[in-house]
């Protein structure tokens, strides 16, 4: 039989099918994982801006996302040391904030890392459960000082996303 | 079709010899229907292709769409709203965390429970007693109020009450356990020698068994371990998952002279024991067959596994077997973090565990303990020959509080288990004898009559520590039917009243009861006349803290014929431990009040039954605190 110039293009053809396929695959993934949480929007996001989420199964979708919380928080403790400087009336409830943003990143994101990759979920859950909580404690802390508070975007950002990531931590449990 | 793909390569530098001498069809008419064929196919392949890009670039589109998160109201910290809980009863993701004050969270401290000076504590681990020194062993993160790093805590005492805190035992320092040092037990040997199996998370969270020995057995502290050099002795088998394989038992010999520990684990939704053999605790054989299993309860935690006598009241070494002997199979499912067991019966010649009714099987049928309790596991204390039991008590407020206050849970007063007699169908649990010791004033109200609805003020001095004994009399025979639908968990607690019911203690209450945590018995009659009793402990009103844990813990408890109605509380600032019946239904709860605190907290009787009046008779011990120090190791 004479060598089939058909046959090779649809080989090539259906390669290309199933890289296209696999590849929709990955995102069906992602986009699952992200429906049902708070704001799928914002969990498309967090999750597509890291590359490993193309090949990642759920745990590594919840690992990108406790990095994303890391990210925030270390963004976050950053900004409260320049507020520090240029808003020294607030030094209290700063203070107040700069401490549970630290339990955010020294505590919980390390504790729901290692809960993830040792396959014990359930304590990943409490630490990005905390981390919410703990961006409520720092928001509500200008108001015990009886101040306005110049971080409320960037405490309702952290909330949201550790209630995000929570929620995909539960898709584990 | 592959052959001749084949083929078709192979000709591709030679041409086919015309060597046919067959009929020749025009070739151009022999290669239209292939061609057609695969024109249509690779057109069908090209048209779905673009079908899936363009859907792919669609998606890309509706993904860079939409704009900023959604916009939420800023929060106030100090009002109090519906509340989340950051443990696992959860409501609406809108926190209101309480303004926790110092003097609140070091009152939640207990005075004689065992806890670690600060950190977080998980499951008790390798229980035994060796010299005079009874030790406890504890999941412990030495860096943080949450779990993580874990590395297994040591603590020595010579009554099980007052302890001695020692330097870690074992911490994560080999490939085979360095993400973490996890649960195990200890066996003894007949020769003394102790043997200890513990599950360690490899460097790749891989879940395998190691094998650890005290450097020095004649060291009534056994400060130092050794780890097996070829550890691990056991990994995960073909069909188990890496991460389902962990918590080795205390082993048990088998009647062919070896060894034999339990592993929990799971296939599917499946919760299964499996057991492996061993003469020397280095070279293991997996047996073929699992010792039991039940469909649908998931993932076996801390399996514990041992005998009962059925007719003495000592325990039983965990070797034991027989005709007057029942197993206890008991297993810790991580799909609802409680602790289930059965009572059966044990077949040592072919390893397998029956339960006595498999309508009460393992995970679907009795708890451990009702309210917040979890990873127990028991050992045999050949000192006083008692079967103890040991359980995790987590924290039900939210973490940022545990971070707060820098430390998060306590293990429970160890408990003596016993097989209950009267009723051959449970176990009973009782608090050893030992935390009597730490009774100092005793309070004894007698013959206190309770009309519906009234509420009597105990004075016991501070109320914070104490030991608690109540019984009641009560009339059932005058009403018909009544509640007969009731359910601890599902009802509005000691609100609810009925007519039978509710009626019981308050304990850790402020003077006008706006925080409370009562205890109580709920009587219930179905239609055919017979009466149930309910046994729970309400937190719904245990805090005007919103975020706290504020269910219902409860169940039914057997009362026979001629009993009378009893609960014993161990009440120790945060904690409460419930027992009802001698330990027949046991509840575990844990209170985080802000009011009803040092001076503060008060007891009261009540009886909140609308067709029944409850004489009550109550003793009541202030408690000593137990001394729990580190060890003076210098002069050791």
């Amino acid at each position: 039989m004479k060598f089939s110039f058909p046959l090779t293009i649809l080989l090539l053809l259906l390669l290309l099918q199933q890289t296209l396929l696999s590849a929709m695959a990955d995102i069906q993934l992602i986009k699952n994982t992200c429906k049902g949480t708070p704001s799928s929007s914002l969990c498309l996001k967090i999750l597509l801006a890291d590359p490993k989420s193309q090949n990642a199964d759920l745990t590594g979708l919840a690992l990108i996302g406790v990095d994303a919380v890391n990210n925030k928080g270390l963004e976050i403790l950053e900004q409260i040391v320049a507020l520090k400087k240029s808003r020294q009336e607030l030094r209290p409830a700063l203070d107040h904030c700069a401490e549970v943003y630290h339990a955010v990143v020294d505590a919980d994101v390390p504790s729901s890392r290692d809960a993830l990759r040792t396959g014990v979920a359930k304590f990943a859950e409490q630490g990005m459960a905390d981390s919410a909580v703990e961006a409520q404690v720092c928001e509500g802390s200008f108001g015990e000082h009886g101040r306005t508070s110049p971080m409320t975007g960037s405490n309702n950002a952290m909330d949201d996303v550790a209630n995000v990531v929570r929620a995909i931590i539960r898709k584990l449990l | 079709m592959a052959t001749d793909l084949e083929h078709a390569t192979s000709t591709i530098y030679s041409p086919l010899p015309d060597s046919d001498n067959g009929y020749h069809p025009p070739s151009s008419e022999r290669r239209r229907p292939i061609a057609l064929l695969s024109g249509i196919f690779l057109s069908m392949l090209l048209f779905s292709s673009l079908i899936a890009l363009i859907l792919n670039q669609h998606n890309q589109h509706d993904i860079d769409h939409v704009k900023s998160p959604l916009v939420k109201p800023v929060s106030r910290g100090v009002s109090h709203g519906v509340s989340e809980k950051s443990n696992s009863q959860l409501l609406s993701s809108d926190v209101e965390v309480y303004p926790w004050t110092n003097a609140m969270l070091s009152w939640q401290r207990t005075g004689f429970h065992f806890q670690p000076p600060k950190n977080w504590m998980n499951d008790p681990n390798g229980p035994l007693y060796h010299m005079g020194w009874y030790h406890l062993f504890y999941q412990y993160n030495r860096d943080a109020a949450v779990w993580g790093n874990i590395t297994w805590g040591h603590a020595i005492s010579t009554d099980l009450i007052n302890w001695y805190h020692l330097p870690f035992a074992m911490v994560p320092d080999q490939w085979y356990d360095i993400n973490g040092v996890w649960t195990g037990s200890a066996t003894i040997l007949p020769d003394g020698r102790i043997v200890m199996l513990y599950t360690g998370d490899t460097n790749e969270e891989v879940q395998v068994q190691n094998l650890a020995y005290p450097a020095n057995l004649s060291d009534p502290l056994l400060l130092d371990w050794i780890k097996y050099s070829n550890n691990p002795v056991m990994v995960p088998p073909p069909g188990i998952g890496t991460k389902d394989f962990r918590d080795p038992t205390t082993a048990w010999l088998g009647p062919n002279g070896k060894w034999r520990v339990a592993i929990g684990s799971k296939v599917n939704k499946t919760g299964i024991t499996l057991v492996y053999e061993t003469t020397d605790f280095t070279s293991y054989a997996l047996l073929d067959e699992v010792m039991h299993a039940v469909p649908g309860t998931g993932m076996w935690e801390c399996v514990d596994f041992y005998p009962v006598s059925t007719t003495e009241s000592n325990g039983l070494d965990t070797s034991v077997n027989g005709p007057s002997v029942k197993h206890v199979l008991k297993s810790s499912l991580d799909d609802d973090k409680n602790d289930y067991y059965a009572l059966g019966t044990y077949d040592s010649i072919s390893n397998k565990w029956t339960p006595d009714d498999p309508n009460l099987d393992v995970g679907i049928g009795l708890r451990v303990d009702y309210g917040k309790y979890y990873a127990s596991k028991t050992f045999y204390d050949q000192n006083k020959q008692r079967r103890l039991l040991w359980g995790w008590i987590g924290e039900t407020d939210s973490e940022a509080a545990d971070i707060l206050k820098g430390w998060a849970s306590v293990q429970s007063i160890p408990r003596e288990v016993v097989f209950d007699r009267k009723t051959g169908t449970n176990i009973l649990q009782w608090p050893i004898k030992e935390v009597e010791k730490l009774r100092s004033k005793s309070w004894v109200y007698q013959k206190v009559l309770l009309e519906p609805g009234c509420l009597v003020s105990l004075d016991v001095g501070l109320a914070t520590q104490l030991d608690i004994i109540a019984t009641f009399d009560i009339e059932t025979q005058t009403i018909e039917e009544a509640d007969a639908g009731y359910n601890c968990t599902t009802s509005g607690g000691s609100f609810s009243r009925g007519a039978f019911g509710p009626f019981g203690l308050v304990v850790l209450a402020d003077e006008t009861r706006t925080e409370q945590t009562p205890v109580y018995f709920y009587i219930t009659k179905g239609s055919d006349g017979v009466a149930r009793t309910h046994f729970c402990a309400d937190q719904t009103k245990s805090s005007t803290a919103s975020d706290v844990t504020k269910l219902v813990y409860g169940s039914n408890v057997h009362v026979l014929e001629g009993e009378t109605l009893s609960m014993r509380l161990l009440v120790d600032h945060s904690i409460v431990e419930s027992f009802a019946q001698g330990g027949r239904t046991v509840i575990t709860s844990r209170v985080y009040p802000t009011k009803a605190i040092y001076t503060s907290a008060k007891v009261f009787l009540f009886n909140n039954a609308t067709g029944v009046s409850v004489t009550a008779n109550v003793n009541v011990w202030n408690m000593d605190s137990a001394r729990i120090d580190h060890f003076p190791l210098g002069q050791h």
